[in-house]
Protein backbone atom coordinates (compact mmCIF):
# COMPACT_ATOMS: atom_id res chain seq x y z
CA UNK A 1 0.00 0.00 0.00
CA UNK A 2 1.19 3.14 -0.82
CA UNK A 3 1.85 6.40 1.52
CA UNK A 4 -0.90 9.19 1.00
CA UNK A 5 -0.86 12.72 1.99
CA UNK A 6 -3.17 14.88 0.78
CA UNK A 7 -2.56 18.62 0.50
CA UNK A 8 -5.37 20.96 0.70
CA UNK A 9 -6.46 24.64 2.70
CA UNK A 10 -8.66 23.72 5.96
CA UNK A 11 -12.04 23.37 4.35
CA UNK A 12 -14.19 21.03 2.85
CA UNK A 13 -14.28 22.26 -0.80
CA UNK A 14 -12.16 20.55 -3.63
CA UNK A 15 -10.35 17.52 -1.27
CA UNK A 16 -13.13 16.24 0.82
CA UNK A 17 -14.60 14.10 -1.70
CA UNK A 18 -10.63 12.51 -1.82
CA UNK A 19 -10.48 12.24 2.50
CA UNK A 20 -14.32 10.31 2.23
CA UNK A 21 -12.90 8.13 -0.35
CA UNK A 22 -9.78 7.17 1.81
CA UNK A 23 -11.46 6.96 5.07
CA UNK A 24 -14.69 4.96 3.09
CA UNK A 25 -11.52 2.66 1.79
CA UNK A 26 -10.49 2.57 5.80
CA UNK A 27 -6.54 3.66 4.57
CA UNK A 28 -4.38 6.14 6.45
CA UNK A 29 -3.47 9.46 4.89
CA UNK A 30 -1.95 12.27 5.98
CA UNK A 31 -4.66 15.06 6.16
CA UNK A 32 -2.45 17.79 5.65
CA UNK A 33 -3.99 21.70 6.48
CA UNK A 34 -2.24 23.93 4.22
CA UNK A 35 -2.79 27.56 6.09
CA UNK A 36 -3.10 31.29 4.02
CA UNK A 37 0.54 31.88 5.56
CA UNK A 38 2.43 28.29 4.49
CA UNK A 39 0.82 28.61 1.11
CA UNK A 40 2.86 31.65 -0.97
CA UNK A 41 6.10 29.21 -0.18
CA UNK A 42 4.58 26.13 -0.83
CA UNK A 43 2.80 27.25 -4.45
CA UNK A 44 5.64 27.18 -6.49
CA UNK A 45 6.20 23.37 -5.49
CA UNK A 46 3.12 22.23 -6.71
CA UNK A 47 3.07 20.95 -10.17
CA UNK A 48 0.54 24.24 -11.59
CA UNK A 49 0.51 26.32 -8.34
CA UNK A 50 -3.08 25.39 -6.80
CA UNK A 51 -4.51 22.97 -4.17
CA UNK A 52 -5.48 20.04 -4.15
CA UNK A 53 -2.11 18.12 -4.58
CA UNK A 54 -2.38 14.20 -3.35
CA UNK A 55 1.23 12.84 -2.71
CA UNK A 56 1.37 9.34 -3.57
CA UNK A 57 4.85 7.44 -2.13
CA UNK A 58 6.39 11.20 -2.45
CA UNK A 59 5.21 11.72 -6.47
CA UNK A 60 2.74 14.63 -6.56
CA UNK A 61 -0.89 14.26 -8.35
CA UNK A 62 -2.65 17.51 -9.01
CA UNK A 63 -6.36 18.97 -9.74
CA UNK A 64 -9.39 17.38 -7.49
CA UNK A 65 -10.89 15.60 -9.62
CA UNK A 66 -7.73 14.03 -10.70
CA UNK A 67 -7.47 13.06 -7.35
CA UNK A 68 -10.84 12.06 -7.15
CA UNK A 69 -11.12 9.55 -10.12
CA UNK A 70 -7.29 7.95 -8.85
CA UNK A 71 -8.58 7.47 -5.45
CA UNK A 72 -12.22 6.15 -6.44
CA UNK A 73 -10.53 3.75 -9.03
CA UNK A 74 -7.89 2.37 -6.61
CA UNK A 75 -11.03 1.46 -4.23
CA UNK A 76 -13.58 1.01 -6.12
CA UNK A 77 -15.65 3.91 -5.69
CA UNK A 78 -15.76 4.13 -9.94
CA UNK A 79 -18.71 2.27 -11.17
CA UNK A 80 -19.25 -1.03 -12.60
CA UNK A 81 -18.12 -0.78 -16.42
CA UNK A 82 -16.67 1.38 -18.62
CA UNK A 83 -19.85 2.84 -19.64
CA UNK A 84 -20.95 3.39 -16.15
CA UNK A 85 -17.36 5.05 -15.10
CA UNK A 86 -17.64 7.31 -18.56
CA UNK A 87 -21.54 8.40 -16.85
CA UNK A 88 -19.41 8.83 -13.49
CA UNK A 89 -17.07 11.01 -15.43
CA UNK A 90 -19.92 12.89 -17.67
CA UNK A 91 -21.63 14.16 -14.71
CA UNK A 92 -18.88 15.29 -12.46
CA UNK A 93 -18.39 17.41 -15.37
CA UNK A 94 -21.88 18.58 -15.73
CA UNK A 95 -21.45 19.57 -12.06
CA UNK A 96 -18.32 21.10 -12.30
CA UNK A 97 -20.05 23.38 -14.97
CA UNK A 98 -22.77 24.04 -13.05
CA UNK A 99 -20.27 24.91 -9.93
CA UNK A 100 -18.67 27.33 -12.55
CA UNK A 101 -21.56 28.98 -12.96
CA UNK A 102 -23.17 29.24 -9.18
CA UNK A 103 -19.36 29.77 -7.84
CA UNK A 104 -19.66 33.81 -7.45
CA UNK A 105 -22.13 33.22 -5.04
CA UNK A 106 -20.41 30.88 -3.10
CA UNK A 107 -17.32 33.14 -2.65
CA UNK A 108 -19.66 35.45 -1.18
CA UNK A 109 -21.38 33.35 1.23
CA UNK A 110 -17.73 31.63 2.14
CA UNK A 111 -16.42 35.47 2.88
CA UNK A 112 -14.11 35.17 0.26
CA UNK A 113 -15.47 38.06 -2.01
CA UNK A 114 -17.93 40.73 -1.16
CA UNK A 115 -21.62 41.05 -2.63
CA UNK A 116 -25.06 41.36 -1.99
CA UNK A 117 -26.38 37.85 -0.82
CA UNK A 118 -30.11 38.28 -2.31
CA UNK A 119 -28.74 39.69 -5.23
CA UNK A 120 -26.79 37.06 -6.05
CA UNK A 121 -28.87 34.03 -4.79
CA UNK A 122 -31.63 35.66 -7.34
CA UNK A 123 -29.29 36.63 -10.16
CA UNK A 124 -26.42 33.48 -9.96
CA UNK A 125 -28.13 30.84 -7.60
CA UNK A 126 -30.97 30.10 -8.72
CA UNK A 127 -30.49 30.26 -12.59
CA UNK A 128 -28.03 28.11 -12.08
CA UNK A 129 -29.50 25.88 -10.04
CA UNK A 130 -32.34 25.67 -12.71
CA UNK A 131 -30.38 25.06 -15.60
CA UNK A 132 -28.68 21.58 -13.52
CA UNK A 133 -30.91 20.16 -10.65
CA UNK A 134 -33.52 19.13 -13.22
CA UNK A 135 -31.05 17.45 -14.90
CA UNK A 136 -30.07 15.69 -11.47
CA UNK A 137 -33.72 15.40 -10.30
CA UNK A 138 -34.07 13.16 -13.57
CA UNK A 139 -31.12 11.17 -13.44
CA UNK A 140 -31.90 10.03 -9.60
CA UNK A 141 -34.94 9.40 -10.48
CA UNK A 142 -34.22 7.30 -14.10
CA UNK A 143 -31.81 5.81 -11.69
CA UNK A 144 -34.48 3.95 -9.81
CA UNK A 145 -34.20 6.24 -6.71
CA UNK A 146 -31.62 3.67 -5.62
CA UNK A 147 -29.57 6.10 -3.85
CA UNK A 148 -26.75 6.60 -6.01
CA UNK A 149 -26.85 9.34 -9.36
CA UNK A 150 -25.21 6.42 -11.71
CA UNK A 151 -25.59 2.46 -11.34
CA UNK A 152 -26.44 1.07 -8.20
CA UNK A 153 -22.87 1.27 -6.01
CA UNK A 154 -21.36 4.32 -4.43
CA UNK A 155 -18.99 6.22 -6.77
CA UNK A 156 -17.02 9.51 -6.37
CA UNK A 157 -19.92 11.78 -8.27
CA UNK A 158 -22.31 10.89 -5.36
CA UNK A 159 -20.05 12.33 -2.52
CA UNK A 160 -19.28 15.37 -4.93
CA UNK A 161 -22.82 16.12 -5.65
CA UNK A 162 -24.02 14.98 -1.37
CA UNK A 163 -20.62 17.17 -0.13
CA UNK A 164 -22.46 20.19 -2.31
CA UNK A 165 -25.59 19.55 -1.42
CA UNK A 166 -24.59 19.59 2.14
CA UNK A 167 -22.73 22.80 1.61
CA UNK A 168 -26.07 24.36 -0.11
CA UNK A 169 -27.79 23.30 2.78
CA UNK A 170 -25.46 25.09 5.55
CA UNK A 171 -25.87 28.18 4.09
CA UNK A 172 -29.03 28.68 1.91
CA UNK A 173 -31.81 26.26 3.43
CA UNK A 174 -34.57 25.58 1.47
CA UNK A 175 -32.67 26.46 -1.70
CA UNK A 176 -33.44 22.73 -3.00
CA UNK A 177 -36.51 22.00 -2.04
CA UNK A 178 -38.00 22.14 -5.63
CA UNK A 179 -35.65 18.78 -5.92
CA UNK A 180 -36.93 15.87 -3.55
CA UNK A 181 -35.27 13.27 -5.54
CA UNK A 182 -32.14 14.56 -4.88
CA UNK A 183 -32.57 15.00 -1.80
CA UNK A 184 -33.43 11.55 -0.97
CA UNK A 185 -30.90 10.19 -2.71
CA UNK A 186 -28.32 12.55 -0.90
CA UNK A 187 -29.45 11.67 2.16
CA UNK A 188 -29.37 8.25 1.47
CA UNK A 189 -25.65 8.30 0.30
CA UNK A 190 -25.29 10.37 3.57
CA UNK A 191 -26.01 7.51 5.61
CA UNK A 192 -23.63 5.15 4.65
CA UNK A 193 -21.94 4.17 7.86
CA UNK A 194 -18.66 5.34 7.31
CA UNK A 195 -19.40 8.43 5.45
CA UNK A 196 -22.14 9.27 8.00
CA UNK A 197 -19.84 8.99 10.84
CA UNK A 198 -17.24 11.00 9.29
CA UNK A 199 -19.19 14.16 8.03
CA UNK A 200 -20.81 13.48 12.18
CA UNK A 201 -16.70 13.57 13.82
CA UNK A 202 -15.26 16.14 11.20
CA UNK A 203 -14.13 19.47 12.70
CA UNK A 204 -16.61 22.15 11.05
CA UNK A 205 -15.17 24.44 8.95
CA UNK A 206 -15.97 27.89 7.03
CA UNK A 207 -16.13 26.40 3.33
CA UNK B 1 -17.05 -4.21 -31.74
CA UNK B 2 -19.82 -1.84 -30.74
CA UNK B 3 -21.16 0.98 -33.38
CA UNK B 4 -20.06 4.16 -32.60
CA UNK B 5 -21.67 7.50 -33.19
CA UNK B 6 -20.58 10.48 -32.36
CA UNK B 7 -22.52 13.81 -32.83
CA UNK B 8 -20.86 16.98 -33.12
CA UNK B 9 -21.21 20.32 -34.66
CA UNK B 10 -19.79 21.08 -38.23
CA UNK B 11 -16.38 21.81 -36.55
CA UNK B 12 -13.29 20.76 -34.46
CA UNK B 13 -14.44 21.99 -30.93
CA UNK B 14 -15.13 19.51 -27.96
CA UNK B 15 -15.58 16.86 -30.42
CA UNK B 16 -12.04 16.60 -32.62
CA UNK B 17 -10.04 14.74 -29.93
CA UNK B 18 -12.41 11.97 -29.55
CA UNK B 19 -13.08 11.71 -33.65
CA UNK B 20 -8.71 11.63 -33.62
CA UNK B 21 -9.05 8.62 -31.13
CA UNK B 22 -11.15 6.78 -33.50
CA UNK B 23 -8.79 7.72 -36.73
CA UNK B 24 -5.53 6.97 -34.34
CA UNK B 25 -6.90 3.76 -33.56
CA UNK B 26 -8.61 2.50 -36.88
CA UNK B 27 -11.57 2.21 -35.52
CA UNK B 28 -14.74 2.75 -37.62
CA UNK B 29 -17.46 5.35 -36.31
CA UNK B 30 -20.60 7.67 -37.49
CA UNK B 31 -18.92 11.12 -37.83
CA UNK B 32 -22.84 13.40 -37.17
CA UNK B 33 -22.42 16.59 -37.83
CA UNK B 34 -25.53 18.74 -36.72
CA UNK B 35 -26.35 21.82 -38.52
CA UNK B 36 -27.27 24.97 -36.90
CA UNK B 37 -30.85 24.49 -37.98
CA UNK B 38 -31.02 20.96 -36.67
CA UNK B 39 -29.91 21.98 -33.49
CA UNK B 40 -33.03 23.01 -31.34
CA UNK B 41 -35.30 19.97 -31.97
CA UNK B 42 -31.87 17.66 -31.77
CA UNK B 43 -31.09 19.37 -28.63
CA UNK B 44 -34.16 17.80 -26.96
CA UNK B 45 -32.79 14.29 -27.40
CA UNK B 46 -29.59 14.82 -25.82
CA UNK B 47 -28.71 14.03 -21.53
CA UNK B 48 -27.49 17.57 -20.97
CA UNK B 49 -28.93 19.72 -24.07
CA UNK B 50 -25.34 20.22 -25.27
CA UNK B 51 -23.08 18.20 -27.57
CA UNK B 52 -20.72 16.02 -28.24
CA UNK B 53 -22.65 13.19 -27.65
CA UNK B 54 -21.09 9.56 -28.29
CA UNK B 55 -23.75 7.02 -28.84
CA UNK B 56 -22.30 3.36 -27.68
CA UNK B 57 -24.31 0.73 -29.31
CA UNK B 58 -27.09 3.72 -29.52
CA UNK B 59 -26.42 4.65 -25.63
CA UNK B 60 -25.85 8.34 -25.20
CA UNK B 61 -22.46 9.40 -23.64
CA UNK B 62 -22.47 13.45 -23.00
CA UNK B 63 -19.69 15.57 -22.03
CA UNK B 64 -16.49 16.00 -24.01
CA UNK B 65 -14.10 14.85 -21.82
CA UNK B 66 -16.16 11.82 -20.18
CA UNK B 67 -16.18 10.97 -24.12
CA UNK B 68 -12.57 11.55 -24.75
CA UNK B 69 -11.20 9.24 -21.85
CA UNK B 70 -13.74 6.31 -22.50
CA UNK B 71 -12.70 6.36 -25.76
CA UNK B 72 -8.83 6.74 -24.29
CA UNK B 73 -9.52 3.60 -22.18
CA UNK B 74 -10.97 1.45 -25.01
CA UNK B 75 -8.28 2.26 -27.46
CA UNK B 76 -5.05 2.23 -25.01
CA UNK B 77 -4.19 5.96 -25.14
CA UNK B 78 -4.68 6.63 -21.51
CA UNK B 79 -1.36 5.65 -19.99
CA UNK B 80 0.51 2.89 -18.42
CA UNK B 81 -0.44 2.69 -15.28
CA UNK B 82 -3.11 4.28 -12.87
CA UNK B 83 -0.99 7.09 -11.43
CA UNK B 84 -0.14 8.08 -15.44
CA UNK B 85 -3.53 8.10 -16.35
CA UNK B 86 -4.11 10.24 -13.66
CA UNK B 87 -1.48 12.55 -14.76
CA UNK B 88 -3.03 12.38 -18.34
CA UNK B 89 -6.52 13.39 -16.16
CA UNK B 90 -4.77 16.51 -14.39
CA UNK B 91 -3.25 18.04 -17.69
CA UNK B 92 -6.29 17.50 -19.62
CA UNK B 93 -8.30 18.98 -16.39
CA UNK B 94 -5.72 22.10 -16.78
CA UNK B 95 -6.44 22.65 -20.36
CA UNK B 96 -9.62 22.67 -20.28
CA UNK B 97 -9.76 25.60 -17.20
CA UNK B 98 -7.35 27.47 -20.18
CA UNK B 99 -9.83 27.19 -22.56
CA UNK B 100 -12.45 28.15 -20.45
CA UNK B 101 -9.78 31.34 -19.29
CA UNK B 102 -9.92 31.64 -23.38
CA UNK B 103 -13.31 31.97 -24.32
CA UNK B 104 -14.15 35.21 -24.45
CA UNK B 105 -11.20 35.66 -26.29
CA UNK B 106 -12.85 33.43 -28.84
CA UNK B 107 -16.22 34.50 -28.43
CA UNK B 108 -14.90 38.07 -29.60
CA UNK B 109 -12.86 36.65 -32.25
CA UNK B 110 -15.52 34.73 -34.03
CA UNK B 111 -18.53 37.87 -33.57
CA UNK B 112 -16.61 40.64 -31.71
CA UNK B 113 -15.04 44.15 -31.97
CA UNK B 114 -11.71 45.15 -30.45
CA UNK B 115 -9.41 41.75 -31.19
CA UNK B 116 -6.63 43.25 -30.37
CA UNK B 117 -7.94 44.39 -26.86
CA UNK B 118 -9.88 40.81 -25.83
CA UNK B 119 -5.75 39.56 -26.70
CA UNK B 120 -4.06 41.51 -24.35
CA UNK B 121 -6.32 41.09 -21.57
CA UNK B 122 -7.72 37.91 -21.99
CA UNK B 123 -5.82 35.45 -24.39
CA UNK B 124 -2.31 36.58 -23.27
CA UNK B 125 -2.66 36.79 -19.59
CA UNK B 126 -4.79 32.74 -19.99
CA UNK B 127 -1.71 31.57 -22.00
CA UNK B 128 0.89 33.23 -20.10
CA UNK B 129 -0.74 31.84 -16.64
CA UNK B 130 -1.56 27.70 -18.00
CA UNK B 131 1.82 27.22 -20.50
CA UNK B 132 4.78 27.49 -18.28
CA UNK B 133 3.07 24.60 -16.39
CA UNK B 134 2.33 22.85 -19.71
CA UNK B 135 6.23 23.04 -20.66
CA UNK B 136 7.30 22.08 -17.02
CA UNK B 137 5.62 18.61 -17.49
CA UNK B 138 6.43 18.11 -21.07
CA UNK B 139 10.27 19.07 -19.99
CA UNK B 140 9.81 16.84 -16.56
CA UNK B 141 8.62 14.01 -18.85
CA UNK B 142 12.17 14.26 -20.90
CA UNK B 143 10.53 16.54 -23.66
CA UNK B 144 9.93 13.10 -25.47
CA UNK B 145 6.60 14.46 -27.71
CA UNK B 146 4.30 13.15 -25.05
CA UNK B 147 2.76 14.66 -21.74
CA UNK B 148 2.56 11.38 -19.78
CA UNK B 149 5.08 8.42 -20.37
CA UNK B 150 6.13 7.26 -23.17
CA UNK B 151 2.96 7.18 -25.47
CA UNK B 152 0.45 8.53 -26.89
CA UNK B 153 -2.31 10.07 -24.82
CA UNK B 154 -5.44 11.52 -25.39
CA UNK B 155 -4.33 14.35 -23.61
CA UNK B 156 -1.07 14.91 -26.69
CA UNK B 157 -4.48 15.00 -29.06
CA UNK B 158 -6.14 17.15 -27.29
CA UNK B 159 -2.98 20.20 -26.91
CA UNK B 160 -2.11 19.47 -30.14
CA UNK B 161 -5.85 20.02 -31.55
CA UNK B 162 -6.38 23.20 -29.31
CA UNK B 163 -2.99 24.78 -30.32
CA UNK B 164 -3.24 24.13 -34.44
CA UNK B 165 -6.64 25.93 -33.57
CA UNK B 166 -5.49 28.72 -31.36
CA UNK B 167 -2.66 29.42 -33.80
CA UNK B 168 -5.17 29.95 -36.88
CA UNK B 169 -5.81 33.39 -34.17
CA UNK B 170 -2.65 33.83 -32.93
CA UNK B 171 0.67 32.93 -34.71
CA UNK B 172 3.53 31.91 -32.99
CA UNK B 173 1.65 32.06 -29.41
CA UNK B 174 3.28 28.78 -28.20
CA UNK B 175 6.73 29.30 -30.05
CA UNK B 176 8.27 29.91 -26.36
CA UNK B 177 7.09 26.17 -25.09
CA UNK B 178 8.99 23.92 -27.22
CA UNK B 179 8.53 21.16 -25.74
CA UNK B 180 4.83 21.84 -26.03
CA UNK B 181 4.96 22.48 -29.96
CA UNK B 182 7.03 19.01 -29.81
CA UNK B 183 3.96 17.44 -28.59
CA UNK B 184 1.77 18.67 -31.12
CA UNK B 185 4.49 17.78 -34.22
CA UNK B 186 4.67 14.71 -33.09
CA UNK B 187 0.76 14.58 -33.05
CA UNK B 188 0.00 16.14 -36.13
CA UNK B 189 3.14 13.97 -38.02
CA UNK B 190 1.14 10.91 -36.72
CA UNK B 191 0.85 8.88 -40.04
CA UNK B 192 -2.39 7.58 -39.11
CA UNK B 193 -3.76 10.87 -38.83
CA UNK B 194 -2.29 12.04 -42.01
CA UNK B 195 -5.28 11.14 -44.30
CA UNK B 196 -8.07 12.91 -41.93
CA UNK B 197 -5.53 15.84 -41.48
CA UNK B 198 -5.07 16.84 -45.29
CA UNK B 199 -9.26 15.67 -45.89
CA UNK B 200 -9.82 18.60 -43.05
CA UNK B 201 -11.15 21.28 -45.40
CA UNK B 202 -13.63 19.27 -46.98
CA UNK B 203 -16.55 18.93 -44.36
CA UNK B 204 -20.42 18.68 -45.14
CA UNK B 205 -22.09 20.57 -43.28
CA UNK B 206 -24.67 18.09 -41.51
CA UNK B 207 -25.15 14.42 -41.62
CA UNK B 208 -23.40 11.40 -40.76
CA UNK B 209 -20.74 9.27 -42.56
CA UNK B 210 -19.42 6.17 -41.35
CA UNK B 211 -15.55 7.05 -41.41
CA UNK B 212 -13.48 3.70 -41.84
CA UNK B 213 -10.09 4.68 -42.47
CA UNK B 214 -8.56 0.57 -42.36
CA UNK B 215 -6.53 -0.34 -44.87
Amino acid sequence: MPSFKLFYFDGRARAEVARQILHLADIPFEDVRVSYHDWPPMKPTTPFGQLPVLEVDGEQLPTSYAIFRYLAKEFGFNGQTAFETAWVDALADQHADYFNEIKPLFFVLWGFAQGDRTTMVKEIGAPARDKYFPLLEKIAKDNGLNGHFVGESLTWVDLLIAEHVGTVHQHLPGFLSAYPNVIKTVNKINSTPRLKEWIEKREPTAF
Amino acid sequence: MPTYKLHYFDMHGAAEVSRQLFILSGTPFIDSRISKEQWPLFKETTPFGHLPVLEVDGRPLPQSQAIARYLAKEFGFYGKTPFESAWVDALADQIKDFLTEMRPYFDVFVAGSDKEKARVEIAMPAISKHFPFFEKAAKDNGSNGHFVGDSLTFVDVYIADRIVTIDGMLPGFADAYPSVLAIRDKVINDPRLKEWIATRGTRRVAGEVLVDLRK
